[in-house]
């Protein structure tokens, strides 16, 4: 590209002065499935639509003037809250799928991390987040068990929120498909007014999700540079050859640069 | 109206026969049979089949038990449009006992009940109205010395059908509102072995109820319901899908206080807790003493009294959402979910902070690696 005077040294910004270099092989991994990040960029759209076109549903904070016949405000807040609802489903229909279909940090038991010794690792997480101590964090080529319980756990109200919606949705149609379908909802919570109250509770959880996820999704990447931002739109993330994981051991995987292009895919447990 | 000088059918003869001697005319006997079968769904074109059964009908016999009620039950069933009470309670079904509505008192009418009861054993109605109180053995509700449970049990043995009217009969409505200190519980939670309707509302319209008496008397059974027990021709559908002011909600017009302009212009109520989009109740269409009003056409937000234990589920009327107790005050949920999301971004906030200038502290005391000691490629990125 460049030809005859020689390059001048990249200059380091005031505060990155003292870096060391990354020592050892640097390899990067396949690790999330297509499936899996189309799913989870998917929801991540849906539910900001959801939450923010839910919130205008349940306060109207706008009122418009004039006559009703030129005006379909809460209508459309209505048609792309469900809209968004249709597609998050989509999605959510794709990660069951995966769930059985693909690798070990993708399918179900994985969801399910809690053994006594993941348990104590998510304690030592939530401790290292306490003391801004990044050094005892375990380390983990998928997610530790503090970030796959909180991500399990929206799983699990996304399904309430899917299925509390649903019920209420049926009901500008008696009789119809999601009113027998999802009828036993209100029976079983007491009443459409209390299935409302739980779909406008949990809808509270995803800001505050959205601000932890992306919060600690970021300063895993500032700290440990694995690449775990990209990660969800690439798929993979670095790992370096003398690293010891918890949840797997990458053995004789070959330490091959990642620049060559010749990625080592992860596929199953040794 | 319709049974102008009504003679006392007398048990033997038809319905057609004792409309007959009643000098009703054949005309209004077709058009409040066409009535009934619009209420009842089955569309005009089945009139004449309503009508042919009708009038074939022998003298049904009903007995009215009221138990923990307030009487509004009645009060709204004494306003059914046609035909009149006097001519549906006393003439077209013969009512053998009812406490608001009988003349007669004391042992008599006791007596006259056991009789009754007796004579029709298996064949009558049984309508029921208001609430059992189960606590203290049932003594908060007494009627002739014995507890009104105890009157239930002994006139639903013998009853063909029971028609629960009102909240209190199948929910036990604002009795069983917590801390429900009776013990008040409904009908069906009593009676358990037979076909019981819930004409749902606090109190229900009365035409409901009449249209259920007809068709009772029309098919020989109860007519389809819903999973709450409530008959479909009747709860189908729900308020906020007939409501007259729906096209304000689609169109994002609300009334926001009860004294502004928008509540003049009658905008739609959700703002003000109209329960309307959880309750299933014919009041748009068939509305109230003879088609005056309905809630909602007075300017005021449903309450759901046809749903589920309404007085808990359906509380605060002028809010939208049930209150999140367990602060002490009440907190609304919008206050506690704006609240911690808040104090999410904020505790981030912190700790994005506090984990940048601890990582700065951390690199200014590492010592720097000298390039012809580091082990990695020749590239010189950061530094």
């Amino acid at each position: 590209m460049t030809t005859g005077k020689p390059r001048p040294p990249v200059r380091p910004s005031w505060f990155d002065t003292k870096l060391p270099r990354a020592r050892g092989d640097i390899t990067w991994i396949y690790l999330w499935g297509a499936p899996l990040r189309f799913s989870h960029w998917l929801s991540a759209v849906t539910l900001l639509i959801l939450f923010v076109t839910g919130l205008f549903i349940s306060f109207p904070m706008w009122v418009t003037a004039g006559e009703a016949s030129s005006h379909f405000l809460m209508g459309r807040f209505r048609f792309i809250h469900y809209t968004a609802a249709a597609f998050l489903v989509f999605g959510g229909i794709i990660r069951v799928y995966w769930m059985f279909a693909g690798n070990q940090f993708e399918r179900w038991p994985a969801l399910w991390p809690f053994t006594r010794t993941n348990l104590r690792h998510a304690l030592t997480m939530l401790k290292s987040y306490a003391t801004l101590n990044a050094d005892i964090q375990p380390h983990f080529v998928g997610h530790n068990p503090l970030a796959q319980g909180a991500y399990t756990t929206i799983y699990v109200l996304t399904t309430i929120m899917i299925f509390t919606g649903f019920a209420m949705y049926g009901q500008s149609n008696p009789g119809g498909f999601f009113y027998t379908m999802f009828g036993w909802v209100p029976s079983l919570l007491g009443g459409l007014q209390h299935v409302r109250l739980l779909h406008h509770s949990i809808a509270w959880f995803y800001p505050i999700f959205f601000c932890i996820h992306i919060y600690l999704a970021i300063r895993s990447d500032y700290l440990e540079r694995a690449g775990v931002v990209s990660s969800m739109l690439t798929g993979g993330r670095f790992v370096a050859s003398h690293e010891k994981f918890e949840d797997c051991d990458l053995g004789d995987q070959p330490a091959v640069p990642w620049h060559t292009g010749e990625h080592p895919v992860w596929v199953k447990e040794p | 109206m319709f049974l102008r000088n009504a003679e006392p059918w007398m048990d033997g003869s038809t319905l057609g026969e004792h409309l007959e001697e009643s000098g009703v005319s054949r005309r209004s006997f077709l058009e409040f049979c066409t009535e009934m079968a619009v209420i009842l769904g089955l569309g005009s074109a089945a009139a004449p089949s309503v009508a042919k059964a009708l009038e074939a009908q022998k003298r049904p016999t009903v007995i009215w038990l009221e138990m923990q009620e307030c009487t509004g039950c009645v009060e709204s069933v004494l306003r059914t449009e046609a035909p009149t009470i006097g001519d549906l309670v006393l003439d077209v079904v013969s009512l053998d006992y009812s406490e608001t509505l009988m003349a007669a008192a004391g042992h008599a009418v006791e007596k006259a009940k056991a009789d009754s009861m007796a004579k029709n054993k298996g064949g009558y109605v049984l309508i029921v109205t208001g609430s059992v109180p189960t606590k203290e053995d049932g003594i908060y509700c007494m009627v002739a010395g014995r507890t009104i449970r105890e009157h239930l049990e002994e006139a639903a043995e013998g009853a063909a059908a029971i028609i629960a009217l009102g909240a209190c009969a199948h929910w036990g409505s604002v009795q069983a509102a917590r801390p429900n200190p009776t013990g008040a519980v409904g009908v069906r939670d009593i009676i358990k072995n037979k076909p019981i309707i819930n004409i749902a509302g606090c109190p229900p319209i009365g035409d409901v109820v009449t249209a259920s008496v007809v068709h009772f008397l029309t098919f020989g059974r109860l007519p389809s319901t819903d999973r709450e027990g409530r008959p479909l021709f009747a709860y189908g559908n729900r308020i906020h899908d007939d409501c007259p002011r729906r096209a304000h909600y689609d169109a994002g017009q609300y009334v926001e206080n009860f004294d502004d302009d928008a509540a003049r212009r009658g905008w739609c109520l959700y703002q003000m807790g109209c329960k309307g989009p959880a309750t299933y109740s014919p009041c748009p269409i068939v509305q109230w003493n003879n088609r005056t009003s309905w809630p909602i056409g007075a300017g005021h937000p449903c309450i759901g009294c046809t749903e589920p234990y309404f007085w808990d589920t359906m509380t605060p009327f002028y809010r939208r959402l049930p209150e999140v107790g367990g602060f002490g005050v009440e907190e609304r949920v919008d206050t506690i979910g704006a609240s911690l999301a808040i104090g999410a971004a904020a505790g981030v906030l912190t700790h994005a902070g506090m984990t940048v200038l601890h990582q700065i502290r951390r690199r200014k005391s590492m010592k720097q690696v000298p390039e012809h000691e580091h082990p990695a490629t020749e590239e010189s990125h950061n530094g």
